[in-house]
């Protein structure tokens, strides 16, 4: 009655594939797979397969759960939980320390993994906090000539549909005062060759005669990840959006409107993604903040439309005498999540579209934030005889082999 | 036996416990195996499916029925008349009527979806299943799954201290 092409029946559970179809719907939540894999021991091992934990990943990585922020220290980058318990990960369970004089900066964090400049060994590191793998690679040769004095900008991301690879985009803004050529320089190294691509170069327009500021991408933002492009934030003398075209490898600067974004405005800004896709940017003058999204007409002509207005005033729990100068400090693309600070009210988040407030006790203040957006694997495998921990460490090593170790 | 009725064509589809269900080859194909053994002339005469039964393999055609892309359940044609989103919100409500079912039958619904290779189903039925478990306690989990605890105590605690924040 059967024949070859159809399975013998096992009840569900009992078939470790059907079984890892049903844990892949886990939600993403941290505390999700470390409690599901104290069910049983059949459960653990499954979790902890490096093909479960590639796929739940995959599965996740348009709505990873924001799991809190790192914070930049003297000599280490800490965690900042933002969640709460059982999903609250402790500050201790992901922290980078660095030696004594060593000069670092966190340079961005995406896919659950945190990307860093490591400025005395000229390398850069890439983290996963996570899994506690670190990757270090020399910087590009064709940038080492700018490092020293400009301002370095960076970005990593996961490879679409390759959980186990990663791409790091370092972006250089060549923009010396006295230099008749203005320039950016980008350059893109992939975990899966093992090599830094060539140098992308394009010129910027022409530099606009507001005093001796330089071109500068807006320190403290991250790069925001909108369909296949990076994109930085400029202020200084040049106003606009910074673009990195992931999938033609080429940079460009979006202007943006007219009248509403100045070079020397009080204001704050932070790159966003536009309700239901596409670019967009946020501006913030004085609590109140306006969205804005980059559309394309029928003829290809692209323009800039106001989509929301939010009177932040409103929404926070402020007096009129308790205003003071509100800061942009970061975004996380994946959960819609703005990261602002306030000297009155300190970090606190807000969610675009639910309009969402939650303050974060956090002693430190203006700071360089990197919202940190993962799934949380767990990779204990307690003397099952499954092969899923051994593989984990193969699948960490070929990680590693394949990654250039400098 | 591959047949033709109403300008539509038909599939067998047999059951092990010998019943015979007729399908619109267009249903049928929902499945990804059906569709492969169609496709590869497999499929002159009645397609045994083995291992589900009559009374699994009856809620799985419901399902490609109810799913099989521009008909409804009625038959009509229904993408001409209703927009898509109101048509995405009309599966949302059947799926979850459907799933309304007991635990036994859930499983075997897993199990025949992974066979015959649906996705939506195996997605509707996996995901329902944790949901069902995913607030519960790890001793109502392995009770709800008849899941045995098979760690010794030690490896418990062990596993318990190198995530103790998740069990908070």
């Amino acid at each position: 009655m059967s024949s070859p092409r159809w399975p013998a029946a096992t009840p569900p559970l009992e078939d470790e594939d059907l079984l890892t179809e049903i844990l892949l719907r886990l939600p993403p939540q941290p505390s999700s797979l470390p409690r599901a894999s104290l069910v049983c021991r059949q459960w653990c091992c499954l979790i902890s397969d490096p093909r479960f934990v590639r796929r739940f990943r995959r599965r996740y990585r348009r709505n990873p759960p924001l799991v809190g922020f790192f914070d930049m220290g003297p000599r280490s980058l800490y965690f900042v939980p933002t969640l709460e318990d059982p999903n609250r990960v402790p500050p201790e369970r992901f922290a980078l320390q660095f030696e004594d004089g060593d000069q670092f900066m966190p340079l961005g964090s995406r896919h659950g993994l945190v990307f860093v400049i490591h400025l005395t060994w000229s390398r850069v590191l890439v983290w996963d906090p996570v899994t506690a793998d670190q990757h270090l690679i020399a910087l590009p040769p064709g940038l080492m000539g700018h490092l020293n004095r400009i301002m370095v900008h960076g970005a990593v991301l996961r490879a679409a549909g390759e959980a186990q690879h990663f791409q790091v985009v370092l972006m250089v803004a060549d923009d010396d005062y006295d230099m008749q050529d203005r320039q950016m320089l980008a350059c893109v190294y992939s975990s899966k060759t093992g090599v830094w691509g060539d140098i992308i170069s394009a010129p910027l327009p022409p530099k606009v005669p507001i005093g001796s500021w330089p071109l500068m991408v807006s320190p403290s933002k991250e790069a925001v990840l909108v369909d296949n492009s990076l994109h930085w934030m400029l202020f200084g003398s040049l106003v606009g959006i910074l673009e990195f075209d992931l999938l033609k490898q080429s940079i460009a600067v979006i202007p943006t409107p007219v009248g509403v974004v100045s070079s020397h405005g009080r204001h704050e800004l932070t790159v966003v993604r536009a309700k239901g896709g596409g670019l967009g940017f946020l501006i913030v003058i004085d609590f109140c903040a306006q969205s804005w999204r980059r559309k394309t007409d029928c003829h290809g002509v692209a323009s800039w439309e106001l989509e929301r207005t939010i009177e932040l005033d409103k929404l926070l729990p402020l007096n009129p005498e308790m205003r003071a100068h509100l800061y942009i400090v970061g975004f996380a693309e994946e959960n819609n999540v703005v990261f602002m600070w306030t000297s009155v009210i300190g970090l606190f988040l807000i969610h675009l579209e639910s309009l969402q407030f939650k303050k974060i006790p956090h002693p430190s203040m203006l700071a360089r934030y990197l919202p940190f957006e993962s799934v949380f694997i767990a990779e204990t495998c307690v003397g099952g005889g499954h092969d899923g921990a051994v593989a984990g460490g193969q699948d960490r090593g070929e990680l590693l082999l394949n990654t250039s170790i400098c | 036996m591959a047949t033709r009725e109403a300008g539509k064509k038909m599939i067998m589809l047999k059951s092990p416990d010998g019943m015979e269900f007729e399908v619109e080859e267009a249903v049928a194909m929902e499945s990804q195996t059906i569709r492969k053994m169609i496709e590869d002339d497999c499929a002159d005469t009645a397609i045994l499916i083995p291992n589900i039964n009559s009374k699994i393999l009856s809620r799985v055609i419901e399902y490609c029925n109810k799913h099989v892309p521009t008909t409804g359940a009625t038959g009509a044609a229904a993408s001409d008349t209703v927009a898509p989103a109101a048509l995405a919100e009309d599966l949302k409500i059947w799926d979850a009527e459907f799933i309304k079912v007991n635990r036994a039958t859930r499983f075997n619904l897993i199990q025949a979806a992974s066979y015959l290779n649906i996705k939506g189903l195996l997605d509707l039925t996996s995901q329902t299943t944790i949901d069902t478990i995913s607030d519960n306690s790890l001793e109502e989990i392995r009770s709800f799954l008849s899941t045995k605890n098979d760690y010794l105590p030690e490896e418990e605690q062990t596993i318990r201290r190198e995530n103790q924040w998740a069990f908070q």
